[in-house]
């Protein structure tokens, strides 16, 4: 593991990067996909009997591939987000994460998954406010096993621009500055996939376009596919492919994306 | 590398060094400092101050332990103690005649002593001629006396005089100022003349038939001074009285157990309150690692890292507490003890190792009581909190939460009691109190809300809404502050107890042996010489000779039992009426005309005899017999210092009997001088002064006292602590909720106003069960474990509400400063 993440951190110059998104960027070429979710749905029990949240969901992202769900609120997306990264387990259906099914897995099993190969940014930033914005960076790291997660947290904060503000504690920056920190370690353990649900939900429109464009320039650098939750229709304009949920029913957008389409 | 660094004790040092900068672990660490630290200085304080107060009481009898008994003592005693590594020294007692060159003579009570006497104590001496001691001496040199006042007063000798004992003459070598066993009983008193005991051999002093006590005394290390205890009981029960440091005077007893039992309840009160202040900041921790925790688990950590990664910190923070913690305990103890220093006359003995472990054992005991299951649960929040902020699912181990505490604080009081039964008491009364705590809390709050106008509307809106945190703070508060509130009371009830045990006005004058026809000329001299004299008692020493006639009782007898009674020289008093400060406990007192003879027994010892009301006992004085039936059981305050008699008559069993007259009183001008012109003036009377032994009862009063204030410091502490605590404990709320009040326009001075009123109204309701709380624990103290009357104190609902209402106000004061200090921008960026 820890080999994994030096070498590829190591060889993760721009240009070397940016070959290699050239070449594996349609993301056909891929064997395997990054995330498949067959049929799944989730139930609750409320206070009025069971509620159906989520309903017969299918998706699938390959390898370096970006897709995006857009929704209303309280549609479900988020609930979706958390099911495909194995934040909770589905009441019916299957996710296959980085080619390993979920089902059967405990939760800690899942978690042992994710460790250093997936990557999450939050609406809310979620840094641990204890931490500095280093230690906050060298977090994935250190939970993947690393010895020595200062160097790669140091640079990459230094790829999202702030290399100077490292021992800075979250409530000290600003909110763009701590999504910042977030892309940060979100990327600092070049994961495979990435997980975005509304990352510019708390910004201004000027802040948030710069850390979306932080979060596509990373991903096609380090060849992350990338599950966006967003209302943000230009943005999902940005990923290759795009579904839509209502009222916990998720459908492929095929429309609106294709000028040829049904009009 | 499959194992995770995040589990290991680096990743939670340096987390935690991270950490401490934070409000929660610094709350909690101060805590947990303060509670280490209070339990290891009063545990300190209390082992080195009982210890030395055990001294003390050790001075009454010159010994840790000492075998009496009407007979030489069986050589083997000695044997086992020495046995024992315990030092040893015999004193010899017995009535004599003196007689000086001016052939005037004196009753007196000779003691002589080996070498080593006395073991616990010290002697105070003087030369007659009040030059200076040159060499102390230790014990009477071979052939010389030493002399009391008394003696002194009555034959006035001076230095190198000789005076006559038995056959044979003795220098007058020193007179006796003090001495620490003298108080033994009173009435049998004649003045002292000691020996050394090697001059008892070959003299005929003790003679046929005189009445001879022969007593070891023993002393050293605790265990082994219990072992010979022990063996004594088993071995000689029968025919030796034995006497160790607790059957010491009344008393000094009782100062010494209501010292322990206030001291004992002050530093569970300590430690329950030190627990209630970890057991919130250690919630309000886990409550923030609980987002930290959802965070590295989406990021791949396993629930038993993340939960072995808090748990470490735990333990780091326990430990470091703990170290501080003992340190101050100890620096605390060691500022106290050198205070104390001057009081004793001993040094005090040195601190142990047991207190330091106590505070150890109760950092860690109260933190993974209360600290485990919250961090457990911290570690396995639903990870779908990251995207879901208000996903719950947490509140049902609650109760678990708190039964575990429970049993923590369970030990944690039985380490400090070391009593399984109390400790139950307690957390049961801790329990009630709470569960009280929270229903009334709620209704009042919900109640108050109903009456609030519209200014006050806002905080118990504030109040009403963060219900689940406020009725935790109102138990918080109210926990506190019955706790300073009761520890207070029970403080004065002590004091005042012991004031009333020793008032300033207690005898410290005894006349005995005054004949009958000197009684009333005596009385009336006294009483014209401004003395205060409540009368005189007629006084009848008699012989037990039966025991409801059948039982005959014999000094010769083959029952060790009756042999003691037949032995033992009882003083008996009788009066139509019942002496001041006693109360008939069974029976009924007499009427004063009476024609049947009639007894009154003093309960304890009645009953320790196994008499029962309508035994007959008939005494023996002179040559006369009398019989009398048993009336009635009295119980006798023996701390009063007044005269007091195990058995008492009515005119009708003893006036015709021969008898002699006492009595006692309080004088303030020099006894030696008052008392040397009464002997003259009325021959043969005895005179006694007991000031010596009231100062020293005095001054162990004193001394427990300054403990108990010093204790009760430390609990003071711990409250103010625990008050903090809670106060912190809703902060982040509070700023988050202020914030977003003035972000909605709401003043500065809007919010600060509305938070204090929320204080102060919390306050005032906590202070108002407090002090309900602290009446009813109070009054049960003082009935069933002082033995006071309890008196019930209508200021102490004043002074609970308005401290409550005062002290959390300013408490939220200091919390407003803070919420004031946060910009709203940074309060609620961090939501
Ligand atoms: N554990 C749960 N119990 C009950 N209802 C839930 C639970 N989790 C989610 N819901 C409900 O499911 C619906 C979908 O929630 P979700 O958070 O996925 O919406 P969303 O699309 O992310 O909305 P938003 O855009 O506002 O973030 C909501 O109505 C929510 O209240
Ligand atoms: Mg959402």
């Amino acid at each position: 593991m820890p080999d994994s993440i030096s070498s590829s951190l190591s060889s993760n110059t721009p240009a070397s990067s940016n070959t290699t998104a050239a070449i594996t960027g349609s993301g056909l070429s891929s064997d395997t996909s990054a995330l498949v979710a067959n049929h799944i749905s989730k139930t609750v029990s409320g206070p009025n009997g069971d509620l159906t949240i989520l309903s017969d969901a299918s998706v699938t992202v390959e390898t370096a591939e970006a897709i995006a769900i857009v929704g209303p609120s309280g549609s479900g997306k988020s609930t979706l987000l958390g099911l495909l990264a194995g934040l909770d387990s589905p009441t019916g259906g299957d996710v296959e994460l980085l080619g390993q099914s979920l089902k059967g897995l405990d939760e800690d099993a899942r978690a042992r998954l994710r460790a250093g190969r997936v990557g999450f940014v939050f609406q809310s930033f979620q840094l641990l406010p204890g931490l500095s914005a280093l230690e906050n960076v060298m977090l994935p790291l250190e939970l993947a096993g690393l010895d020595d997660a200062r160097g790669p947290a140091l640079e990459m904060l230094g790829q999202v621009g702030l290399a100077d503000r490292a021992k800075h504690h979250p409530l000290q920056l600003s909110g763009g500055e701590q999504q910042r920190v977030a892309v940060a370690r979100a990327f600092v353990s070049t994961p495979a996939l990435l997980f975005a649900d509304e990352p510019t939900g708390n910004l201004d429109g000027e802040t948030g376009a710069v850390i979306i464009d932080l979060m596509f320039s990373l991903r096609e650098q380090q060849q992350s596919a990338l599950v966006l939750v967003t209302h943000d229709t230009a943005l999902a304009q940005r990923c290759d492919r795009r579904y839509k949920m209502v009222s916990g029913v998720l459908s492929p957008e095929s429309d609106a994306s294709h000028p040829g389409g049904t009009a | 590398m499959s194992q995770s660094s995040v589990s290991s004790l680096p990743f939670a040092l340096r987390s935690l060094t991270r950490d401490l900068r934070t409000g929660e672990i610094r709350v909690l660490a101060l805590a947990l400092i303060i509670a280490v630290a209070s339990v290891t200085a009063v545990g300190f304080f209390t082992d080195r101050i009982g210890r030395a107060m055990e001294r003390q009481a050790a001075d009454v009898l010159a010994a840790d332990l000492r075998i009496r008994a009407g007979q030489p003592l069986d050589p083997s005693i000695q044997t086992q103690a020495l046995d024992r590594g315990l030092d040893t020294a015999t004193t010899t007692q017995f009535p004599s005649v003196v007689l000086t060159n001016d052939d005037e003579s004196q009753l007196v009570s000779v003691k002589a002593v080996s070498d080593g006497y006395p073991l616990r104590g010290t002697l105070s001496l003087a030369r007659l001629d009040n030059t200076t001691e040159s060499a102390p001496l230790a014990v009477p040199t071979p052939g010389s006396v030493w002399v009391d006042l008394q003696l002194m007063n009555t034959l006035s000798f001076t230095q190198g005089d000789v005076l006559q004992l038995g056959s044979r003459e003795y220098t007058i070598e020193r007179l006796i100022r003090f001495e620490p066993d003298r108080g033994e009983n009173v009435f049998e008193l004649a003045p002292r003349v000691m020996m050394n005991a090697t001059d008892l051999e070959g003299s005929s002093l003790i003679g046929e038939g005189s009445r001879v006590r022969y007593a070891l005394l023993m002393a050293g290390e605790t265990g082994a001074i219990d072992d010979m205890r022990a063996w004594a009981d088993d071995a000689h029960r029968e025919d030796v009285t034995i006497e160790g440091v607790r059957d010491g005077s009344p008393q000094v007893n009782r100062a010494l157990d209501r010292a322990s039992v206030f001291l004992g309840l002050a530093s569970v009160v300590t430690v329950l309150l030190a627990g209630a202040a970890i057991a919130l900041a250690v919630r309000q921790c886990a409550l923030k690692q609980a987002d930290a925790s959802a965070v590295m688990r989406t990021l791949g950590a396993a629930r038993r890292e993340v939960v072995a990664w808090l748990s470490w910190r735990l333990v780091v923070i326990a430990l470091g507490a703990s170290i501080i913690g003992i340190v101050v305990g100890y620096l605390a103890q060691m500022v106290l003890a050198d205070l104390l220093k001057e009081w004793f006359r001993l040094a005090l003995p040195l601190p142990g190792i047991k207190p330091p472990l106590i505070g150890l054992l109760t950092a860690f005991v109260t933190l993974a009581g209360f600290g485990l299951l919250p961090v457990v649960r911290a570690g396995t929040v639903p990870v779908m909190s990251v995207l879901q902020r208000d996903y719950t699912g947490l509140s049902a181990s609650t109760w678990l939460v708190g039964l575990v505490g429970l049993v923590a604080a369970f030990f944690v009081v039985y380490l400090q009691s070391g009593n399984v039964q109390l400790s139950l008491i307690v957390i049961g009364g801790v329990v009630a109190m709470l569960s009280i705590f929270g229903i009334f809390g709620r209704a009042i709050i919900a109640g108050v809300r109903q009456l609030a106008g519209r200014r006050w509307r806002l905080s118990v809106a504030g109040l009403q809404r963060r219900a689940g945190s406020s009725v935790v703070q109102l138990s918080a508060f109210a926990l506190g502050i019955m706790a300073l509130l009761l520890i207070s009371i029970v403080r004065v009830d002590v004091l005042k107890a012991w004031e009333r045990d020793v008032p300033a006005d207690a005898p410290n004058a005894f006349i005995v042996n005054i004949q009958p026809p000197q009684a009333d000329p005596l009385v009336e001299r006294l009483r014209g010489e401004g003395i205060d004299v409540p009368g005189a008692f007629p006084m009848v020493r008699a012989r037990m000779v039966a025991i409801n006639s059948d039982v005959t009782l014999r000094s010769d007898s083959s029952d060790e039992h009756q042999r003691r009674h037949a032995r033992y020289e009882y003083n008996l008093t009788w009066s139509d009426t019942l002496p001041e400060a006693s109360v008939v406990t069974k029976g009924e007192w007499w009427e004063p005309n009476d024609e049947r003879p009639l007894l009154s027994l003093e309960q304890e010892w009645a009953e320790r005899q196994g008499f029962n009301i309508g035994d007959t006992l008939t005494f023996r004085v002179g040559g006369q017999d009398t019989t009398g039936t048993v009336a009635n059981f009295r119980e006798v305050d023996w701390e009063s210092f007044k005269v007091n008699f195990f058995a008492m008559g009515n005119a009708a069993l003893l006036a015709d009997m021969p008898h002699t007259f006492v009595t006692s009183f309080h004088i303030d001008r020099d006894f030696g001088a008052a008392s040397s012109e009464w002997l003259r003036a009325f021959p043969g009377i005895v005179t006694l002064d007991v000031g010596a032994i009231i100062q020293r009862v005095k001054g162990l009063m004193e001394r427990a006292a300054l403990a108990v204030e010093y204790v009760f410091l430390f609990t003071l502490v711990a409250g103010v602590v625990v008050l903090l605590a809670a106060v912190q404990s809703s902060q982040g709320e509070r700023i988050r909720e202020s914030a977003l009040l003035r972000s909605l326009g709401a003043s500065h001075r809007q919010i600060r106003e509305s938070i204090l009123a929320e204080f102060a109204i919390l306050g005032a309701i906590s202070g108002f069960l407090a002090a309900l709380f602290a009446t009813i624990v109070a009054w049960a103290i003082s009935r069933f474990v002082l033995e006071l009357p309890f008196e019930f104190n209508p200021l102490l609902w004043v002074t609970g509400v308005v401290v409550g209402t005062l002290g959390i106000s300013i408490a939220g004061y200091f919390a407003t400063r803070k919420v004031m200090k946060t910009p709203p921008l940074i309060a609620l960026r961090h939501t």
